[in-house]
């Protein structure tokens, strides 16, 4: 099975944090302001459902999970 | 403006409780009958309550929605609400784009990795405070000698205030938010915390400390990206969002856990369960009682109903956390559940800034209070203790003995 990637939609982010959080191999937070890092953009199968939660949580919704074939 | 044939008709917001720890039944019917519904407050205005987890998750996130209570019409709780609100000139009040603004400036102070550093601090402080309870005795009064002394020592930490003006701030803070008090004594209580930091910020206009204050000062005042008076502003805010709020879920989450023995055996027996149950209760209890208030300053659509530009609109936290679509049996408490996809911090841009720092002292609490005290109880029935009717839900004391 394909992996899925992740996308970040920075200019929404409000640094809440949750994603570090919930899936702290693939989010970080900038020193300076606290907004995302990505860390990993790809996403083994495995690790689907914790990724998935991660956008699940976030405030702005600013995680996006895209299916390998978009 | 409905007509007054109308309101005649519409239910009173906001509910209350029949028991203290749940939530006010009418909420669960409300969701049943007509989730999405208009309601009447305490001025005579309508606006529209959400009742459900997704409309409330949606609607705290739809940039048509405005927080700022200065517009004409906004929906409020209370005339004590109202006037608490209005004096509030800061991020919470205001919309993208300068809310954003003025949020990031904070939030790299309150970003994880920063405020897991506070946790050996607070396990020593809460050791401490546990040795000076065994050595008391009991019965002891848990709001006055937990509850209140953990979030006041790490904002006072945070900001480096001197640790003996933490009764100050809890005062002025209990009487700005009390719906109990005049709308005058709860303007005069956010004025005096307005004066008082802006002391702090003239006695640390040239300073080159490390401080929150200091730098905010430095970088962004000074060099007049933000006025001494919005620091203010900012200063108050941090104040009434992360002392009232844990205080009170480090109090009435005791109580809950109390009320269900079961689940403090279940917590001993899996530690690992610490961070879960911590979400759990947060979930439970949704302290942030009259806070997610919304006027639609542009046409927009929420569950299907039409919300006009004008319309106030209410997403009550306990009532999203309390959805039985997506949280099981919610009148159980229950340390097992997942419930971090609850909205106890609220959603959209408006999301608790200091909520890792939240997780980190109600985690150091939970993680050592029943360790600590495995016989803990209360010393008086539940329905005798004293609630706060406030914009944060709270318990005036508990004495507990073990």
């Amino acid at each position: 099975m394909a992996n899925k990637t992740i996308e970040v939609l920075h200019e929404r982010c409000m640094g809440a944090g949750n994603c570090v959080e919930v899936a702290p191999d693939f989010f970080d937070q900038d020193p300076m302001d606290g907004t995302v890092i990505l860390l990993h953009p790809q996403v083994a199968p495995g690790d689907e459902a914790v990724v998935e939660k991660a956008a699940n949580v976030c405030p702005v919704a600013a995680i996006i999970l895209h299916s390998a074939a978009s | 403006m409905a007509s007054t044939n109308e309101t005649a008709t519409l239910r009173k917001f906001p509910f209350q409780r029949d028991w203290p720890l749940s939530q006010p039944p009418e909420m669960a019917e409300v969701r049943k009958i007509e989730p999405i519904s208009k309601v009447q407050l305490w001025d005579g205005s309508t606006a529209w309550l959400a009742t459900r987890y997704a409309d409330i998750k949606q609607l705290l996130n739809d940039r048509a929605l405005s927080s700022d209570t200065l517009r004409p019409g906004f929906p409020q709780s209370s005339e004590t609400a109202a006037s608490f609100r209005k004096g509030q000139r800061v991020f919470a009040r205001m919309d993208p784009p300068q809310h954003d603004q003025h949020r990031l400036m904070l939030t790299a102070d309150f970003m994880i990795r920063r405020v897991r550093e506070y946790r050996p601090y607070l396990d020593a402080m809460i050791d401490q405070i546990f040795d000076e309870m065994e050595e008391t005795g009991g019965p002891v009064d848990l709001v006055q000698s937990l509850a209140l002394p953990v979030p006041s020592r790490v904002i006072t930490k945070l900001l480096d205030l001197p640790a003996e003006d933490s009764a100050f701030f809890l005062d002025r803070v209990q009487t700005a938010m009390s719906l109990d008090s005049t709308p005058e004594e709860s303007q005069q209580a956010g004025a005096d915390t307005l004066a008082y930091f802006a002391r702090v910020i003239e006695e640390r206009w040239d300073s080159e400390a490390d401080d929150l204050i200091s730098r905010l000062v430095r970088g962004r005042v000074r060099t007049g990206e933000l006025t001494a008076e919005e620091l203010q502003h900012m200063l108050h805010l941090i104040l009434v969002g992360g002392f009232d709020t844990t205080a009170n879920m480090i109090a009435l989450g005791t109580l809950v856990f109390l009320e269900n023995p079961d689940q403090i055996q279940t917590l001993r027996e899996n530690p690992d369960l610490v961070p879960g149950a911590v979400e759990e209760l947060l979930r439970y209890l949704s302290v942030a009682h009259h806070v997610a208030y919304r006027q639609a300053a542009a046409d927009t659509s929420i569950g299907g109903v039409d919300i006009r530009a004008g319309d106030g609109v209410i997403a009550p936290i306990m009532a999203a956390n309390h959805d039985p679509e997506v949280f099981a049996d919610p009148e159980k408490f229950d340390v097992t559940r997942d419930a971090r996809r609850h909205l106890a911090f609220g959603y959209g841009v408006h999301q608790c800034l200091g909520q890792p720092l939240a997780r980190v002292e109600l985690q150091a609490v939970f993680a050592k209070i029943f360790e600590r005290f495995p016989n803990l109880r209360l010393v008086e029935k539940i329905e005798n203790l004293e609630f706060h009717n406030s914009i944060i839900y709270g318990v005036e004391s508990v004495l507990v003995d073990w």
